[in-house]
């Protein structure tokens, strides 16, 4: 590794990867984003838009392969996530408040989508980083 | 119509997903077949799916493909020539890549689904070998073809075996460098078969 001549060298990453997905990155998230918050009126939703922040992790992986974020983290977020998911149309369904409040109905849609597409998001890129680092036995997580 | 033609389209790349040496090219046969998925999903008034599909099947699979791919190791053979004056052009590798050696060496690491890439080098011999990122060097002076390679290297004990097997072992030649040590030019040892 330390004899490597910078015109010999092979090993690196490939340039025109690592410019276009550099290039693309704000967009992607622009992208998620987009399909998240107008999930209830237009397609898409939550779980596309989850798919595209998670396309993220893996796209930063191709770049840039260093296993510094820390996937337990991620996991206890969309752990959170995964609970409200369940407590809040439990409080307002069986409460019936959506049904007094019919202003509010698409606002309680998009905050549903938000709190999918994150869940959606981290947890492939839990998945996906799990996969990626992945290096037998040694290292393990806790599921 | 255009869905038969969307259809055909896919059935083409099917093909060639089996049908290609390259994961690389498979990998990206597989992001085209989802695309053209996802058309169709479009063309069905099924929007949501098309999204899910477009998404999934040629982002996070084609990028997860080509994570896995970077695990896979890539041999990398260094072809020299020895004569420097042999300047490495066109006509050259043309030559050298229609050899019986270099498709011996190629069909010896696609039957073992190994890619392999094949560079042709503009540096002497010493430096080539000197250089880690090269799996195999092959020197070419002109007459014969020697292969260079590691005394531990298991990959290339049977790549000797297979071409001796298959009868071609006069138009290819082994040198083994003992591993560890930075190899030398004069400090060689010679294999005898």
């Amino acid at each position: 590794m330390d004899n490597y001549d910078s015109l010999d060298d092979l090993g690196e990453e490939s340039l025109v990867i690592q410019l276009m997905i550099g290039l693309l990155y704000p967009f992607m998230l622009l992208f998620g984003f987009y399909i998240i918050v107008n999930g209830h009126y237009t397609p898409g939703g939550g779980f596309q838009g989850g798919s595209v922040l998670a396309t993220l992790f893996v796209a930063r992986y191709v770049v840039f392969p260093v296993d510094d974020t820390d996937s337990e983290v991620l996991h206890t977020i969309q752990k959170i996530f995964l609970a409200f998911i369940v407590l809040i149309p439990m409080a307002v369904l069986f409460t019936e408040v959506i049904h007094q409040l019919p202003r509010w109905q698409s606002a309680y849609l998009t905050l549903m989508d938000i709190l999918i597409g994150v869940q959606v998001g981290f947890g492939l890129g839990v998945a996906v980083l799990r996969f990626a680092f992945f290096q037998g036995v040694g290292k393990t997580w806790h599921l | 119509m255009i869905e038969i033609l969307v259809l055909l389209t896919m059935g083409f790349f099917v093909v060639m997903i089996i049908h290609t040496n390259q994961m690389r090219l498979a990998i990206v046969y597989l992001a085209v077949f989802s695309l053209l998925a996802a058309l169709l999903y479009l063309l069905y008034a099924a929007p949501e799916l098309a999204i899910a599909e477009g998404i999934i099947g040629s982002g996070i699979v084609t990028l997860l493909y080509l994570a896995a791919l970077k695990k896979n190791r890539v041999y990398t053979v260094g072809v020299v020539s020895i004569p420097s004056r042999l300047k490495v052009e066109d006509h050259y590798m043309y030559t050298l890549e229609g050899s019986e050696a270099l498709k011996d060496i190629r069909d010896f690491f696609v039957r073992r689904e190994v890619e392999v890439q094949v560079v042709f080098l503009d540096i002497p011999l010493e430096r080539a070998l000197d250089n880690t990122a090269y799996d195999l060097i092959l020197s070419d002076d002109g007459k014969q073809i020697t292969a260079h390679t590691d005394e531990d290297n298991y990959v290339m004990v049977e790549l000797e075996l297979m071409i001796q097997m298959r009868g071609f072992g006069g138009s290819i030649q082994f040198q083994r460098t003992s591993a560890g040590t930075i190899p030398t030019h004069g400090a060689k040892k010679e294999a005898t078969e």
